[in-house]
């Protein structure tokens, strides 16, 4: 192995089904092999037969699709607030500062101690589902987003000026095309940290959702349902991160 | 002239027949079909009602066939028993024999039961289990707290370990409330309100009992969910529900804070409906016996010593639990009972204290299972060892029969209003006060559990009739059959004093005495509990 070797794209393939492989075989020894008690690492077989009960008994496609939406909306509404607010704060230095000292320090919040705030603030529906994971996820996007703009090379920007672009023009047309593909990145990043707080979001009145169907299968010990729900969320986590990286592929041709 | 389709024509022409098509498969219910397959609803919640609760008679459920033999071979442990508890005040007893949480030979479990504890605050439910799952030799515990209608609920999933119940260290004694804003008198008021409440836990099943006492199912309310009792109280706490069941001290902060909202009942007046209950492994049990039998022993000790001194307990208490200073200890201990060996004891015979182990357990099962939580069932002595209990006896030599825990010495004041009203269809013969066998049958598995369960409350016996015949004749009929159903109730071992004897004749119809069903409905006998 190389240093940063280039690996073609076939390879790259095989050796990450070599990766999966690899994690599941080391599952099926430690279950199957009883390395490690069924009650605490379940087999692959019963975290299996967990999905029928899930199914037809306790909705989980309507409980998926629940949370797939409060996690996709919480990071749309991020997305829109600090894609601007970042290049703002990106461009020009004096409003980085202004907010920085709030901004900053927000990203060490406990995140569990906004959810009575949340209540207080935007009820017990929806709304109080997708906020939360909204302020979850946009103190962390935000720093990306600034980081991005800050990072496009100077040189260009000198070129522009130097082509006589004004200021609105340099902008428009090297600050935010040069950091796009970075912002692109980040927000594949970031998608995954709703789903994190996908039991955090769900405590309160979440008729479905997968964080809440964890949650009550944790009070009545059924280990085996809890691993097929972190598969369901790992499976939705994979597909959608694909979905970003090509949609970034597609909006941001000009990256390499 | 034939003319070429733009591409964007084209996609408004397939959008527009995919509309029609989609619109015809929802018209004609072909979606909804889909859909059942595809992303089913959740299973249909069956309806919870009073007679769940009155299923199982006291003292009816079959003799534990466990096995009670002598609690010989194993080994003696190497290291202390870890025990997962939380913070909460009915662990005094075991904190008291220990000295503290840490494992220590200056205490009474090692002094005179040569045992070590360790005590563990896991106040994260689920985390307490995983340390359950683990095992003590493993870094985890080998005994855990439960309730005895939590453990009803996961024992099921924790079957593998083999788990038994072994001690009942409290019971809840206003540790778990009902917080109502002020439209909200009795618990008929909550009809049609939300109700914030952790889904599957003791809260749960408390709101279900006391809901459905009152004349509610479960349907008759709108649940919110919560993940947690603590979230319960700020979801009410913030005004976003109406009502909420939580513990202790939340729930009373949070009825403290809201303008205008009270208690509306706890397990103050519930006295026998949570009980806390040690679980332990299945395995720890079989390989370390005599250990387990030096636990139970040096807890109920302890049990004696925090009863006796409750103000050095509550010092104990608040110099082991992190965050609780003196006053709050003090409360912690004021919202358990800790029962006494003797108590221990009946509450796990089968045929012993009016509301035991096994009616708790049993109709606990039947509620998880009617909404839809559990699908098998186990019977109750499966899941129960009194070994270590009985053997344990030799420490206890002064020990006699359990005593009636509450007195009553004055009647309830008339005015004091009842927290429900159970009302209940008690048929004597035209003119009579005599109690048949059916009648007496409708009061054991509707009243006498009631009574028990509300142990510390009053009951108000009152006697209804409808119109027919004089009012003062109907006046003294209905005063002497509700003294014949409270003679009945006495008979089953309650004190007399816990009832309150009206006949109230004519004179509080619920229905119109103008139609055979109106009547019917008029001749009842209303149960209402009333807080001492």
């Amino acid at each position: 192995m190389e240093i940063r070797e280039a690996v073609p794209h076939r390879r790259a393939r095989s050796l990450a089904l070599a990766g999966v492989a690899f994690f599941f075989g080391l599952w099926c020894l430690l279950s199957y092999a009883g390395l490690v008690p069924d009650v605490i690492l379940p087999s692959p077989t019963e975290v299996v037969r967990a999905f029928p009960v899930l199914h037809f008994e306790e909705a989980l496609v309507r409980s998926a699709g629940w949370s797939l939406y409060r996690v996709t909306m919480g990071f749309l509404l991020a997305a829109a607030v600090a894609i601007p607010l970042g290049i703002l704060m990106g461009t020009f230095p004096p409003i980085r500062h202004f907010f920085a000292p709030i901004l900053d320090p927000l990203r060490f919040l406990p995140i569990s101690a906004l959810v009575p705030l949340t209540i207080v603030w935007f009820g017990i529906e929806e709304m109080q589902k997708v906020m939360f994971l909204f302020m979850g996820t946009v103190v962390y996007l935000l720093p990306l987003v600034v980081d991005a703009v800050a990072k496009v090379d100077t040189v260009y920007l000198q070129t522009a000026t130097t082509l006589g672009a004004s200021r609105w023009q340099a902008v428009r047309h090297v600050l935010i095309p040069g950091s796009l593909p970075a912002i692109g990145d980040a927000l594949r990043v970031m998608n995954g940290i709703g789903w994190t707080y996908v039991i955090l979001a769900e405590v309160i009145n979440a008729r479905y959702g997968l964080g809440a169907l964890i949650t009550v299968a944790g009070k009545r010990s059924h280990v085996d349902q809890i691993f097929a729900l972190v598969v369901v969320i790992l499976a939705i986590g994979m597909v959608t991160d694909q979905v970003i990286r090509l949609v970034n592929q597609k909006l941001f041709f000009w990256k390499e | 002239m034939a003319r070429q389709l733009t591409p964007l024509g084209r996609v408004l022409l397939v959008v527009c027949g995919l509309a029609l098509i989609g619109y015809g498969l929802y018209r004609y219910g072909v979606l909804d079909r889909l859909a059942g397959v595809l992303a089913p609803d959740r299973k249909q919640e069956g309806t919870v009602t009073r007679e769940d609760f009155g299923a199982v008679a006291p003292g009816t459920a079959p003799s534990p066939a466990a096995a009670k033999g002598a609690l010989a071979g194993g080994s003696r442990l190497a290291r202390p028993i870890k025990v997962a508890i939380v913070t909460w005040g009915g662990y005094a007893g075991g904190i008291v024999a220990n000295n503290g949480f840490a494992p220590n030979r200056e205490c009474l479990f090692h002094r005179d039961y040569g045992i070590q504890v360790e005590l563990l605050v896991i106040d994260d439910f689920e985390k307490s289990r995983d340390a359950f799952r683990v095992g003590g030799d493993k870094g985890g515990v080998d005994i855990m707290w439960s309730t005895v209608d939590a453990y009803a609920l996961e024992y099921g999933g924790l079957r593998r370990l083999d788990p038994k119940a072994i001690l009942q260290y409290d019971w809840s004694r206003g540790g778990d409330a009902i917080a109502v804003d002020a439209s909200i008198r009795s618990v008929a008021d909550l009809r049609g309100k939300k109700m914030a409440v952790a889904e599957a836990t003791p809260s749960h099943y408390f709101a279900l009992y006391v809901l459905t006492q009152g004349g509610l199912t479960n349907r008759d309310v709108q649940w919110v969910f919560t993940s947690s009792a603590v979230e319960a109280a700020n979801v009410f706490k913030a005004g976003q529900v109406d009502a909420a069941v939580s513990w202790s001290p939340d729930v009373y902060i949070a009825a403290r804070e809201r303008t205008g909202a009270r208690i509306l009942a706890s397990t103050k007046e519930a006295s026998n409906l949570i009980a806390d209950i040690f679980v332990a492994r299945g395995d720890f049990l079989a390989e370390h016996p005599e250990d387990a039998r030096r636990f139970v022993a040096g807890w109920l000790k302890g049990v004696e010593q925090a009863n006796a001194n409750p103000d050095r307990t509550a010092t104990l208490l608040a110099r082991s639990f992190s965050g609780i200073g003196l006053e709050d200890a003090k409360g912690m201990l004021a919202d358990v009972k800790l029962p006494d060996y003797s108590e221990t004891r009946a509450f796990f015979e089968p045929q012993g204290s009016l509301a035991n182990y096994h009616s708790i357990f049993k109709t606990a099962q039947g509620i998880w299972r009617r909404i839809g939580k559990i699908s098998e069932t186990y019977e109750p002595y499966q899941t129960v060892d009194t070994r270590f209990l009985e053997a344990s006896g030799e420490f206890f030599p002064a020990a006699g029969p359990a005593k009636a825990e509450f007195e009553f010495k004055a009647p309830p004041r008339p005015a004091a209003a009842a927290i429900l009203t159970k009302t209940v269809s008690v048929y004597f013969p035209t003119g009579s006060a005599t109690l048949d066998e059916n009648a007496k049958a409708v009061l054991e598995t509707q009243v006498v559990e009631l009574a028990a369960t509300f142990g510390s409350a009053y009951l108000r016996i009152a006697g209804n009739t409808d119109d027919v015949g004089s009012r003062e004749t109907n006046l003294r009929l209905s005063r002497a059959r509700a003294e014949a159903v409270t003679q009945f109730l006495v008979s089953k071992g309650f004190e007399r004093n816990k009832f309150d004897v009206v006949g109230h004749g004519p004179d509080k119809p619920v229905a119109s005495n103008a139609t055979e069903e109106g009547r019917a409905r008029n001749r009842r006998t209303d149960f209402e509990v009333i807080p001492r």
